[in-house]
């Protein structure tokens, strides 16, 4: 157990220093609180709710094909720990493995999943197959 | 620490894959990939003859393979392949069968309506290949996980195929209710399994057979307590009352057509992997789980048939009228004897079939009087049999199938079910299933009355026909293949209701050896 | 110092309760699919403390799949989420609820 101290040591003064911090800044700011300083804008309509937040699909679309080669990582890595014992039956039997994921993120990159922004010939065909056949982007991916 | 030790057993022993065994899983694995993969290469999205061919090939290969392995089984104890993960035998190559009919019918029916929606992408056949890969997994497995994992396979899939109508704020929530609900059930049915994996050491159903044998469990209560989380789970997946409130919605948001699949599929996966962990594994537990079964039976069949009576949109009332099926299927399982089970496979298979058929002529309807595939209410359907003598025809003769009329393979299944029970002498649970069946034919009566025997008043007569001018451009191609797949099912329900026996001497071959 | 197994069963039934109580109380869309994911992951303790107290590889093998069906999950799960958001520019439960049983 003795040689994990430093790093408790490093832990507790790393929290000591960060609640330090905000209780001395807090105690030492002036405060002139004012019903214009709390809203979210200083100016213009005061919101009556959350504004909406929008983020493009694009990044949960790159996020679910980052989860595809995750999972095939979960496997290859058992897989690797015994791979001398396991011989050619384990490179077989990864192989196909490793071939279904491949066919499924082909798949993904044929639909244009990969294609940012609008320069290429490409995706322009993509989204104007999209628009005919009325395909929303968001069920795409799965 | 755990790895250590097994990577200090070496060498390894290597599981021998049987091919034989799998082929089922593989066939309809590979189409999906090669639906995908031509999808991608080509170049061109929407292929819809050749996507749909693949995919005929491999729901007939996978029913060719079943066949092989029901004419190998032959009563047989079960093969175990691949590592004791797999079992094949005569039960689960039936289950195959039954898997391969409902493709065979679903893909006829369901792609040209669905086109109307999405297009003719690749994505609607794939998902439906892979969720019936999930469903025969299920049937297959000898394994709690693999099971599990059959179960997520086919329930993943049916949660992006029940939410294809994205654009319709019905089928999306409806999407999402059967996503939250379904994963709450696998969560729970996992917690089951963890259960059962620690009380007796394995998730190998053959070894816990074994192991229950032979030891005696001072305290059971781990083992109990995750029997009952795994029977909640499947009660959950078959929509057994009181787990049933997820089902009516979702059956009416999601496509026509696919309601039809997923009630179908989803329901051969469960049941046949109900049959595999309780009549088998947990046979000598039967004491414990029998009650809990029998009140999830009763339940289903009275009050899935009570709640149809107050329905009036038709999706819901025939979902409430699946939730009465899933009840005397789970009677089925309650009587637990070899023939009983037999007749459980032969009322799936007599179910699967009717509901593939009988969804696909309401997706018809929908199509021919023009409303949106969420909603058909009983007077929508007023004075069809006026306007389309054919279509309300051979919708009242699956409806009334799907009652129990006699010369239908409804009216079989529904008897045999009762038969073992009463060979098993719990007299008052038979008295209970033939007045709940009577109270059924009720509401299938008012849907067949609503089209045979309302007039459609003129004004809304004349707006119907003039909706159906405008949609008649294109229906009649999208609907000659789904006639075929509805024909197909009207021959097989009528044909073996007349002549049953050459299907119940398939299912008595098919019974399970423990 | 060593922890008895059953201390990590008990932890991980409490977490199961908790994700159980929040996917049937929670109103946000995206809470109740964490709980979703808690229920899996408080699964997930329960086999590899298992497989500890039994000295037994299935247990921690069994985690791998669970995992995985989870990550589908959550792929699905969350297209789903999108798809609706984009729709209704809203994630509470309560104005998804035009279906009525």
């Amino acid at each position: 157990m003795a040689q994990y101290l430093p790093i408790v040591i490093m832990l507790v003064l790393g929290g000591v220093f960060a609640a330090g911090s905000f209780i001395g800044s807090g105690l030492l700011a002036p405060k002139r609180p004012h019903r214009a300083k709390l809203a979210p804008y200083e100016c213009g309509i005061v919101p009556r709710s959350e504004p909406p937040e929008r983020f493009p699909v694009r990044f949960f679309l790159v996020a679910m094909i980052f989860i595809i080669f995750d999972i095939e990582i979960i496997f290859l890595y058992p897989f690797a720990a015994a791979a001398g014992e396991l011989g050619t039956f384990g490179v077989i039997e990864v192989a196909g493995f490793a071939l279904v994921v491949f066919i499924a993120f082909a798949y993904l990159v044929a639909n244009g999943a990969l294609s940012w922004g609008p320069s290429r010939k490409q995706s322009y065909r993509v989204v104007e197959e999209r628009l005919a056949s009325k395909v929303p982007t968001g069920v795409r991916g799965e | 620490m755990i790895f250590a030790n097994v990577l200090s057993q070496l060498p390894i022993a290597l599981p021998a894959i049987s091919y034989k065994a799998v082929a089922p899983e593989l066939v309809l694995f590979g189409g999906a990939l090669l639906i995908l993969l031509v999808s991608a290469t080509v170049g061109k999205r929407e292929l819809p003859g050749l996507y749909r061919a693949i995919a005929l090939v491999a729901a007939l290969a996978e029913g060719g393979f079943s066949g092989y392995q029901l004419y190998l089984a032959q009563g047989a104890k079960a093969s175990l392949a691949v590592a004791g993960a797999i079992a094949y035998d005569g039960f689960s190559a039936f289950a195959g069968i039954v898997v391969a009919a409902i493709l065979l019918l679903a893909i006829l029916i369901g792609p040209g309506f669905i086109k109307r929606i999405a297009g003719d992408g690749p994505e609607f056949l794939v998902l439906m290949l892979i969720s019936a890969m999930g469903a025969t997994v299920m049937a297959q497995g000898e394994d709690l996980i693999v099971i599990f994992i059959g179960l997520e396979i086919l329930s993943i899939a049916l949660y992006v195929m029940v939410g294809y109508r994205i654009g319709d704020g019905l089928a999306r929530e409806a999407a999402f209710k059967y996503f939250i609900l379904g994963g709450f059930s696998s969560a729970i049915f996992l917690y089951g399994i963890a259960l059962v994996y620690g009380a007796t050491g394995t998730t190998n159903l053959a070894k816990i057979g074994a192991f229950l044998a032979l030891n005696v469990l001072t305290h059971d209560g781990v083992l109990l307590f995750g029997l009952a989380l795994l029977l909640l789970g499947f009660g959950f997946k078959v929509s057994a009352v009181p787990f049933h409130l997820w089902s009516p919605d979702v059956y009416q948001g999601a496509p026509t057509s696919v309601t039809g699949y997923m009630a179908a599929m989803a329901k051969v996966g469960a049941f046949a992997a109900l049959i595999r962990v309780f009549d088998i594994a947990f046979a000598g537990q039967i004491v414990q789980w029998r009650p809990i079964v029998v009140g999830l039976a009763i339940l289903s069949m009275v009050f899935g048939a009570l709640f149809a009576l107050r329905q009036r949109e038709l999706k819901k009332i025939l979902a409430y009228s699946s939730i009465n099926h899933a009840g005397f299927i789970l009677l089925g399982v309650y009587a637990g004897t070899a023939a009983a089970i037999s007749n459980t496979l032969f009322y799936l298979i007599a179910y699967a079939v009717i509901v593939v058929g009988t969804f696909g002529l309401v997706s018809i309807v929908q199509d021919s009087i023009g409303v949106s595939e969420g909603s058909c209410s009983l007077d929508q359907l007023r004075g069809l049999a006026r306007s389309r003598p054919a279509l309300a025809t051979v919708t009242a003769i699956m409806v009334l199938a799907q009652a129990g009329a006699p010369f239908t393979t409804g009216f079989l299944a529904k008897f045999s079910i009762i038969v073992s029970v009463v060979e098993i002498r719990e007299y008052w649970v038979a008295v209970v299933a033939m007045l709940s069946a009577a109270i059924a034919v009720a509401f299938y009566l008012r849907i067949v009355l609503a089209m045979f025997r309302g007039e459609p008043e003129e004004v809304e007569g004349e707006r119907v026909l003039a909706i159906q001018g405008a949609a008649t451009e294109a229906p009649a191609r999208r609907q000659a293949l789904a006639w075929i797949g509805v024909s197909l099912s009207l021959v097989f329900t009528v044909g073996f209701g007349i002549f049953p026996q050459p299907l119940l001497d398939l299912a008595a071959r098919a019974h399970i050896v423990g | 110092m060593t922890i008895p197994g059953s201390w990590y069963l008990v932890v991980a039934a409490l977490l199961f309760g908790l994700g159980a109580f929040g996917v049937l109380t929670r109103r946000n869309v995206i809470v109740m699919f964490m709980s979703l994911e808690l229920m899996l992951n408080a699964v997930n303790l329960t086999f590899v403390s298992y497989a500890r107290m039994l000295n037994d590889v299935g247990g921690q093998v069994d985690v791998f799949f669970v995992l995985v069906v989870a990550a589908a999950e959550v792929v699905v799960g969350l297209g789903i989420i999108v798809a609706i958001f984009r729709q209704r520019a809203t994630v509470t439960a309560d104005d998804i609820s035009s279906l009525k049983g």
